[in-house]
């Protein structure tokens, strides 16, 4: 019983150590609300990109239907 | 098994965190304007406070700062007093953001750089903002941002607060 009583005394103890360590508070969280920490950085600059991909590909008429899908541009 | 009950209710009160009822923690942190102004929690006492943490790069304590400074226009410093509690690493941009949106600095402005009130209030979202009555006591606990509705809501505890005697 005494065993019992110590092996769940401890394990809480672990967990709340545990949590404090792996746990990002919100305090905390200062450059994780930076630009570059968004998790797809990519979707800041998707239109360079996909204007740039469509000249490449040159498969459609570019993005607007003034540009030409020569690859020229 | 009374032992082991015991065991676990004293292990659980080791995680516990921020509860209405409690009493306020006292501290003492320089302005953040102003460094050499030093705000000591017991120079609120008397008057009902709402103390809020937050910083720049936190979006929700950057949406609610325009309704604090509308809800302390319409109380006097004496009655009610908002209290700022800037977290920022770097306090100029906590500055700059807050020059903005009040750029007469009616809210009071003081700042932790150690985020001392946030860890020992063990603050489980930012912005977090606890309503103090006269006595120090934690009456309310808000987590995340305020908006006009909630405002409201905070504005009728409020006045209770500032009419009871205690």
């Amino acid at each position: 019983m005494k065993k019992t009583a110590i092996i769940i005394f401890v394990s809480i103890l672990f967990a709340g150590c545990s949590d404090k360590l792996v746990r990002v508070m919100p305090y905390e969280k200062e450059y994780f609300a930076q630009d570059k920490m968004n998790l797809s950085p990519i979707e800041l600059r998707g239109e360079q990109e996909g204007h740039i991909f469509l000249i490449r590909e040159a498969s459609a008429g570019g993005e607007s239907s003034f540009q030409g899908g020569c690859g020229c541009r | 098994m009374k032992k082991m009950i015991l065991i676990l209710m004293m292990s659980l009160s080791l995680v516990a965190s921020l509860k209405k009822g409690d009493k306020e923690v006292e501290f003492k942190l320089p302005g953040l304007y102003n460094s050499s102004t030093v705000v000591d929690s017991q120079s609120l006492k008397g008057k009902v406070v709402l103390l809020n943490m937050w910083a720049s790069w936190c979006s929700g304590c950057q949406h609610e700062m325009p309704l604090f400074v509308k809800l302390q226009k319409s109380y006097n410093k004496k009655d009610f007093e908002i209290v700022l509690v800037n977290i920022d690493t770097h306090k100029e941009n906590g500055i700059d953001f807050l020059e903005s949106v009040d750029p007469d600095k009616v809210l009071t402005a003081l700042y932790d750089q150690t985020k001392y009130l946030p860890k020992t209030y063990k603050v489980p979202g930012m912005p977090t903002s606890l309503l103090i009555d006269k006595d120090g006591t934690i009456v309310d606990v808000y987590i995340g941002s305020f908006d006009e509705e909630s405002i409201k809501k905070l504005q009728k505890e409020i006045e209770l607060l500032t009419k009871s005697s205690k």
